[in-house]
């Protein structure tokens, strides 16, 4: 094997008398850690191939040391290599919508996890999502086999989908819920499915469950990007205004007067200054309804300290930072419907919504 | 004020100053604009101060406060101050939220503002209201 690069002043190869003394000793670092001898010689080789490139820059005493941080090295390089494949080794099994924001939880991919995730689900939901991931089996042959139709196989998936992902953070962890709400909330979560949260009362349990609030968060914001809600998270000033303004204009397009437009916009800017001002993030969720009329529900959560005296807070001229105190009161006075969860050291969550007048 | 779009601008015209905002500000900006507007009002030798708030989207507790704030600051300036521009859907949100103005004077919008100043500088003291 030929040195890779014409190193300076050094003519001929592994004839090199002080590199082929370090034949034995580079060979024992690889063996000891690379099992498979055809590997190692190959690593050995490697090695040797870059102590003689730099052979010429190295002082005399100093190649044996060199010799061996460049075997570890390469070695390390191998087994970087080698996890980088491993974790890329899920996309091709890809169960993820792309660009999801939960790349980061998917990175630390564990393959015990998964497994013992899918082997929780059940055996047609396993049959019908391997079918379709792995063997690449479309939704309309999949109706076919199953007697059913190619958008209900689709939900199905979804849903099937939905939940590995719980199952998979449940089995990552290694923990079971406490309560029999944690399971149907992650799922509602995971789905991205308003409707169901609802039902289940997501935002309160998620207050209430230490371990629901820490599992739902790579799971959040997962829902496709719909036209009838917007998130808005919330960090700074700037953010009060981006969100009272994405809260108007979503108002603005179901027909609200400008008056309740500016109540709506009003009211967003009290309850989300809040957010900057005792918490340290936030998120702001403007949602459409239609039911049982057409209105706007806006849900601001945080994580920060939770309020100490609720009862005390909606009350007017309570403030703690010098503002008129008619923040939270004056923000319930402009909506119709109001509504405030706090915890201390959980958070924070307050629900308003606005319904229109007619039809 | 640091980059462009400007945010809001503080024109100088005889004894009076115009503060027009362009634009919704954030809690943040609006302190920089109380600032920046209390500075101009000595630098300027200013005896009246227009605000025109026609441009911001809410008048929230902050915005309230923000403006009666500099009203104060501007009268122990030796200023006095109009403001101008309050939407119609702004005020009667402000008045549903319980906020008011307090002492401050207001007026329709910025030809009426000036009126009102002209008049109360052709009087005989500043520091009154």
């Amino acid at each position: 094997m030929p040195a890779p690069e014409p190193a300076g002043g050094v003519p001929d190869g592994l004839g090199s008398p002080d590199v082929a003394a370090l034949i034995p000793i580079v060979r024992r670092i690889v063996a000891a850690r690379v099992p498979d001898p055809a590997t190692a010689d190959d690593l050995v080789q490697e090695t040797l191939a870059r102590v003689l490139g730099a052979v010429g820059r190295i002082e005399p005493g100093m190649l044996e040391p060199y010799a061996i941080v460049t075997a570890r090295n390469v070695v390390a390089s191998m087994w970087r290599d080698q996890d980088r494949q491993r974790r890329h080794q899920h996309r091709v099994v890809d169960l993820r919508p792309s660009q999801s924001p939960d790349e980061g939880i998917l990175a630390r991919e564990d393959r015990v996890a998964m497994t013992e995730a899918l082997t929780r689900l059940s055996e047609r939901e396993r049959r019908t999502l391997l079918a379709h991931e792995v063997s690449g089996q479309d939704t309309r042959s999949l109706a076919a086999e199953l007697g059913s139709t190619a958008g209900a196989v689709a939900a199905q998936l979804n849903r099937t989908r939905a939940r590995l992902r719980v199952e998979y953070l449940l089995a990552l962890e290694r923990v079971e819920p406490p309560t029999g709400r944690c399971r149907p909330v992650l799922i509602a979560i995971s789905g991205g499915d308003r409707r169901r949260q609802r039902e289940v009362d997501a935002a309160h349990h998620l207050l209430e469950c230490e371990l629901c609030a820490r599992l739902s968060e790579p799971l959040m914001g997962r829902g496709r990007d719909r036209d009838d809600e917007i998130r808005v998270a919330v960090r700074t000033d700037s953010d009060v205004v981006a969100a009272r303004q994405a809260a108007r204009e979503a108002a603005a397009g179901i027909g609200f007067s400008p008056t309740e437009l500016t109540e709506i916009a009003t009211a967003v800017s009290e309850v989300v200054r809040n957010i900057v001002r005792f918490a340290d993030a936030g998120e702001v969720l403007v949602e459409l309804l239609d039911h049982p009329r057409r209105g706007i529900r806006i849900t601001a959560r945080d994580s920060g300290p939770g309020i100490a005296d609720v009862d005390e807070a909606l009350r007017d001229g309570y403030s703690t930072y010098h503002g008129l105190g008619l923040g939270l009161p004056g923000a319930r006075r402009l909506m119709d419907e109001f509504a405030l969860a706090s915890e201390r050291g959980r958070g924070t969550t307050v629900i308003m919504t606005k319904w229109r007048e007619v039809g | 004020m640091t980059s462009s779009p400007r945010l809001f601008s503080i024109l100088r015209q005889g004894t009076c100053l115009i503060a027009s905002i362009h634009t919704a500000l954030d809690d943040s900006q609006l302190m920089v604009f109380q600032r920046d507007l209390v500075e101009r009002i000595g630098r300027d030798r200013a005896r009246g101060v227009v605000i025109d708030v026609a441009a911001l989207d809410v008048l929230d507790s902050f915005a309230t406060r923000t403006l009666r704030d500099i009203a104060e600051m501007a009268r122990l300036r030796g200023a006095a101050t109009v403001i101008v521009g309050i939407q119609p859907e702004v005020a009667f949100t402000m008045v549903r939220l319980g906020l008011h103005t307090g002492a401050v004077s207001t007026a329709l919008d910025l030809e009426e503002g000036l009126a009102v100043l002209g008049g109360r500088l052709a009087g005989p003291a500043v520091g009154g209201r």
